[in-house]
């Protein structure tokens, strides 16, 4: 080595370790939450001024298609074999015992310990469109979209219970304590609107016992709690202690509110605190909330055409009311808004319930997704639809036949948002029981969902007990490029 | 992207602007060497034998300076040295690490590695498995303080002002601001350093105390009232809380606190401590648990296994074994056979009876084995509760009064006198463990193992036949050959995080490789030497840290520290933080006289929105706020649902518990916003800090000062009561204009005359205010 270079190495090294860098081990410093003090003194925009995450330097990784993300979140499982996917050798086979050859050694859920038989098709299935879809009966107006969507019909995910297969579709893990799909986002690029919250959950359910859902699928994990899922709700108070108490006037409560900033202010003015900065603007941002919710929830000034097409009434808490706020929210620039609808776990009855939740449901997304398009904010909304995972091919009888759990191939579609449309990915073997053909595992689907959004998934990440955290995980996760246009 | 080149030139800039720059510190391996390996090359090159490229290693000092064609480090022959070779390359080909891994390295990293071989490639033990320096009882917390940060050039602040020093202790030594200061010697004002220890030590030898300490250990073992998974249904926990809070106020050494909760069930003890040691084997049963339709027992089990692993690895050892679940960890020498030997040690608790026969969708679930107790603190909560009763029964209450009372002192008798259920450990003949390929637990193919430790922290002392639980617990704090020196480092950081914001070894989950190398070592090495020589007192541990100039510094950053050190982590000042979720509620709850502190007993549950549990299942979940004064009880004790936790404690960051929580963010937000504002927790609290304003101040204006006193300590600036002046103006106003309004605000709160409801109301609004301040709401 040069003598030159050794001595420029010498003073660059010097020079760094003066600027107080590792020489005291701070350039080691890894963690979140210096990360987001750094963040703080050094913000990527204005935003968190503002009261709103300011999103992450360096991100999006690459031009987005997508600005942001509806999920329909179809909790319970939705059987594949009532809606997607078709296997004429299903209904041949119907009422035979179940080739053990599917099932030997795999896991089962309820139907451990009972004797296996095969449940044909509990509907007839038609070709839909120009692309000639598969789509079943139960879902008719999909099939009026089926030119829309791009359907993966290979779908797999490692949990067989609801619980855990749930904190696997939005985290990325059946390990509590990570962060959601949403969070991650939110995270990642920040907050758009400064009058509502980045990342909403509602959630519906019609006439039969819905599935319990928890808070951990829309929340933070390790990460701070500002980019947790917020919950509207579409009864009493929208947002949890959104209203001034009784008897306290908005002017007031606003007065109040100017005042708790002006005295912050006037004690931070010495110290000069950016986190005390922040929270003067987070009152702001509660303040702001307490009018922008209610106004964006009320539906009564939607025409009546309107709700007519996605079959709102307004308040009464349906998934279709649900559908028609999810395209509010989206042109207010909420970025990611997710549906819970919880009626889908059929081990019984289940041509009875799936016409239930079909109807509950397939007409208001038909409407959600030609309102977005007739408004040309189609393209750039990423549109998800399906459960945590699929239901056996074979028999269930809790009351008339229905089907357990599965995980090892089920069907869920995308739209919108930069997938190309008429598609579908993959597929099942002749009983729809494995996913066969191009198997998309969940984090392949998260993947793809942040490459969307301009994000590299194996690039976000956050250190966490010692590990850089990704939603993909440390498994191989591909971007479905074959799905996108 | 910045070129290498223009870095070079910033760099030299920089050399120019400071040239009196002394001689840059030595590098130092564990600090400024090992976490550049740990972080780039221990993915490929690490512990993780499956994993590791080209038969390199480069977490071993033996491996990685073996002979090789061209020594790989060679600092004997720099010009060879295939480390820098590579790493120095231009050529994508040849350069590591690999462009394709993400984890290029930067320029300064470079030239630290290329200055590390040149100086001959020293290489030492992973800071924290290696000894401690040797103790020596005659240094002082700023003695090693002081002279570690001169040799950063920085010194100690000055001391913070009264105020701010008696706030910041009552929010670190009791969690809240004291409804009784007097009790505390903090009113007046401590002066002498006479003064302070003696408030120092009343504070330290109260509840409030051990109920803060409790508060930081239950977000470790992840203490909670519902099972967590599926339909989260509450299950009985609640007298290990109590436990834990005891034996902070008893000051239980913290290796026999360890070993109660491991192993409480095998320990060989008499009397009362056999039904205590029981309470305290509930740790081994407050993980997730989940009876949904379709669970399968045995994977299940495997679950388990790996929560506990986990649990303990974290909570102990500072270290992330649970992703050894899969594979032999890549930057720790943690294998996976590690992992399984550690759940071997659990595999004798029973969990087949809640497997098979427990649950049941009702709430609290049946989790056998379970036992009925009744605390020490519940026997004299119900002798107290006895003695109020009889009083009622004095002939100069009024009849109906008495009637009243009676009845209601009789529910609160009754209340007490039943025993509350406790999961406990009971052990079984232990199930068979076997290694699960890839963490599958279908797969029966692998390896059994024995329960064990890590061979690199040492061994087991004398285990008699198969080593239980309880010799876990002992190699956990035994400091020569088990892991007691790794342990007393990692709870040493965080009892020091507790009281100065951040540790001292940064990452205060993980002191392994990938954690952050201590900013003072010897200082790190000091306290947890002396918690071993103590005998593992924390208390003792606490009393120091705060009785130390160090913790008195002023919080306030000058732009020279600021720029220094932005983050704090070398204490050359003290930390300024937003309070966690339970001191807010405690100090609003304490300030306005609320606070009922009665210590133990059943979670309680505060006003909550309504349908907030709506989306719970199985059964479907109602709620009931708790009546009386057990609504006014300190936030440890809210029953705490892991799926919907109190939106309150949700709003300021509280964990889910889950999962074993270190640290807390702290980030101010709308909906933490929202909750000071209009929870009715906080406008009770408002309502109630109103009415404790004496009755008849000499001037309106010294009422607000006294309120804003009580509050935040100190009296206010002109322009302060400016605005408590102006908004106390506009909502007399409102509510004089519709006296309604002020009616429905105060609810059924104001006994008074009707003509001063407005002004009440109105003084009302500016406690609101108070309780709402960014200042109120700050440990500075």
């Amino acid at each position: 080595m040069s003598k030159t270079r050794v001595h420029k190495r010498a003073l660059a090294r010097r020079a760094f370790l003066s600027q107080g860098g590792l020489g005291f081990g701070v350039a080691a410093v890894k963690g979140l939450f210096q990360q987001s003090l750094q963040a703080n003194n050094k913000p990527k925009s204005t935003l968190s001024e503002r009261g709103v995450p300011p999103g992450i330097a360096g991100l999006p990784h690459f031009a987005p298609k997508a600005k942001r993300v509806i999920y329909l979140y179809m909790s319970g499982g939705p059987s594949h074999l009532e809606t997607f996917d078709y296997k004429p050798e299903l209904d041949r086979l119907d009422g035979k015992p179940m080739p053990e050859s599917f099932t030997k050694g795999q896991p089962i859920a309820q139907l451990q310990g009972q004797a296996l038989k095969v449940q044909g098709h509990l509907s007839k299935f038609r070709r839909h469109g120009q692309s000639g879809q598969w789509i079943s009966d139960f879902l008719p107006w999909h099939g009026k979209m089926a030119d829309d969507l791009c359907i993966i019909r290979s779908m797999v995910t490692d949990q067989i219970n609801h619980d855990p297969a749930h904190t696997v579709m939005n985290t990325g893990t059946q390990i509590s304590g990570r962060p959601s799909i949403g969070s991650w986002l939110t995270y990642g690029l920040g907050s758009e609107c400064d009058n509502l919250p980045g990342f909403v959950v509602m959630t519906s359910f019609a006439g039969r016992n819905p599935q319990p859902i928890s808070q951990r699928m829309w929340g933070p994990g390790f990460l701070p709690s500002r980019y947790q899922g917020v919950e509207f709700q579409s009864g009493g108070e929208p947002v949890h202690y959104l209203r001034p108490p009784r008897g306290i006037s908005d002017s007031l409560q606003g007065e109040l509110v100017h005042r708790i900033q002006t005295m912050d202010a006037i004690h931070n003015r010495e110290r000069d605190q950016p986190e005390v900065r922040t929270r003067i603007a987070a009152y702001e941002m509660a303040f702001r909330m307490q009018t922008s919710v209610p106004h964006l929830l009320n539906l009564a000034d939607e025409t009546k055409s309107v709700l007519d097409s996605y079959g709102a009434t307004p308040g009464d808490g349906s998934f279709a009311s649900n559908c028609l706020l999810a395209r509010k929210l989206a042109e207010q620039g909420v970025r990611f808004i997710q549906l819970y609808h919880r009626d889908w776990d059929h081990h019984g009855d289940l041509a009875l319930y799936m016409d239930m939740c079909c109807k509950a449901t397939d007409r208001a997304t038909w409407a959600l997704l030609t309102d977005l398009k007739q408004r040309g904010m189609l393209e750039e909304t990423l549109v998800i639809w399906g459960g945590e995972f699929g239901r056996t091919p074979m028999f269930q009888g809790k009351g008339g036949p229905g089907r357990d759990h599965h995980m090892k191939g089920f069907s869920l579609w995308m739209a919108g948002g930069g997938i190309k449309p008429g598609t579908s990915i993959g597929s099942t073997d002749e009983l729809g029981y494995n996913a066969s053909e191009n198997v998309v595992h969940v984090r392949d689907l998260h993947a793809t969902i942040l490459h969307q959004m301009g994000i590299r998934h194996d690039l976000l990440s956050v250190r966490n007990q010692g590990l850089d955290m990704r939603l993909t995980g440390v498994e191989t996760a591909r971007v479905l490029t074959e799905a996108l246009s | 992207m910045m070129g290498p080149g223009i870095a070079v030139l910033i760099f030299l800039l920089a050399a120019f602007a400071k040239p009196e720059e002394t001689i840059p510190p030595k590098i130092d391996f564990n600090r400024d060497i090992r976490p550049i390996l740990a972080d780039k090359c221990f993915s490929c090159h690490g512990p993780d034998q499956a994993r590791r490229k080209g038969g390199l290693r480069l977490d071993d000092e033996v491996a990685a300076k073996a002979p090789r064609k061209n020594g790989l480090i060679a600092p004997e022959r720099v010009n060879d040295s295939l480390l820098l070779k590579r790493i120095l390359s231009k050529d994508s080909e040849e350069v590591m690490p690999p462009p394709e891994n993400n984890k290029s390295l930067s320029p300064e990293q470079k030239t630290l590695l290329t200055q590390w071989v040149e100086g001959g490639a020293p290489w030492s033990i992973h800071w924290s498995y290696a000894s401690l320096a040797p103790f020596d009882s005659r240094q002082t917390i700023d003695g090693l303080l002081t002279r570690s940060l001169k040799n950063n050039s920085l010194e100690l602040s000055q001391e913070a002002d009264q105020v701010t020093l008696v706030r910041r202790l009552q929010f670190d030594l009791l969690g809240m601001i004291a409804k009784d200061p007097e009790k505390f010697h903090l009113s007046p004002s401590p002066k002498t350093s006479r003064d302070w220890k003696k408030a120092i030590d009343a504070m330290l030898a109260s509840d409030a105390y051990a109920e803060r300490m409790a508060s930081w250990w239950l977000d470790l073992v992840r203490y909670a009232d519902t099972v967590g998974y599926h339909g989260d249904q509450d299950h009985n926990a609640s007298p290990y809380r109590d436990w834990v809070i005891d034996a902070f106020a008893q000051n239980m050494p913290f290796d026999l606190f360890t070993q109660m909760q491991l192993a409480g069930d095998l320990l060989d003890l008499k009397g009362p401590e056999v039904v205590r040691a029981k309470i305290a084997s509930c740790y081994n049963r407050l993980l997730q648990t989940s009876h949904e339709g379709g669970v399968q027992p045995k994977e299940y089990l495997a679950i388990y296994a790996a929560d506990r692993v986990r649990n303990l690895s974290t909570v102990w050892l500072g270290a992330t074994v649970g992703c050894a679940q899969c594979h032999s960890h890549k930057f720790d020498p943690y294998t996976q056979r590690d992992f399984y030997s550690i759940a071997a040690f659990f595999a004798d608790i029973d969990e087949e009876k809640h497997l098979r026969g427990g649950g049941g969708d009702t709430v609290p679930t049946r989790r056998p084995p379970e036992m009925a107790v009744v605390t020490d603190r519940d026997i004299l909560a119900l002798k107290e509760a006895q003695l109020r009763r009889d009083k009622v029964l004095d002939p100069s209450v009024p009849e109906s009064l008495k009637q009243a009372m009676a009845s209601f002192h009789h529910a609160e008798v009754t209340k007490l006198s039943k025993p509350r259920l406790v999961m406990i450990t009971q052990s079984i003949p232990p199930r068979p463990t076997r290694v699960l390929a890839r963490g599958n637990w279908m797969d029966e193919t692998g390896e059994l193992v024995d329960s064990g430790v890590p061979a690199f922290l040492g061994m087991l002392k004398n285990p008699k036949g198969r080593a239980s639980r309880l010799d876990l617990a002992l190699w956990l704090t035994e400091t020569q050959s088990g892991a007691g020196r790794l342990v007393a480092r990692v709870l040493a950081n965080r009892i020091w995080a507790l009281f100065f914001g951040e540790g001292i070894s940064v990452n205060l989950e993980d002191l392994g490789s990938q954690g952050d190398p201590p900013t003072h070592p010897e200082l790190l090495d000091h306290l947890a030497n002396e918690l071993i020589h103590s005998g593992w007192d924390m208390r003792s541990l606490i009393k120091k840290i705060v009785s130390s100039h160090a913790y008195r510094q002023s919080s306030s950053a000058s732009p020279s520290q600021r720029q220094r050190d932005p983050n704090n982590l070398l204490f050359a000042r003290q930390a300024s933080f937003r309070l966690p979720a339970e001191m807010i509620r405690d100090s609003a709850l304490s300030l306005s006289g609320l606070l009922d502190q009665k210590v133990g007993g059943p979670s309680i549950k505060p006003y909550q929105p309504e349908g907030y549990y709506s989306l719970l299942n199985f059964p479907k979940r109602g709620y009931k706020p708790s009546v009386g004064t057990d609504q006014f009880r300190r936030g440890l004790y809210i029953h705490w649902q892991r799926q919907f936790l109190h939106p309150m404690l949700r709003a300021f960051d509280a964990p889910s518990r889950e999962e074993c929580s270190v640290r807390r963010p702290n980030a101010n937000t709308p909906r933490a916003a929202l909750v000071l504002l209009n929870d009715p927790t906080f406008i009770e609290a408002a309502k109630s800090l109103a009415r404790q304003q004496n009755p008849k101040p000499p001037s309106a204006q010294s009422g607000l000062a006294n309120l804003f006193q009580r509050v935040t300590g100190r009296l206010p600036i002109a322009a302060e009561m400016n605005e408590m002046e102006e908004l106390q103006k506009s909502a007399l106003a409102w509510f004089t204009q519709n006296p309604k309004e002020a009616r429905s605000f105060l609810g059924g709160s104001f006994t008074g005359e009707e003509a001063r409801e407005g002004e009440f109301a109105a003084l009302t609004v500016v406690c609101r205010l108070l309780l709402n301040l960014a200042e109120t709401n700050t440990r500075n």
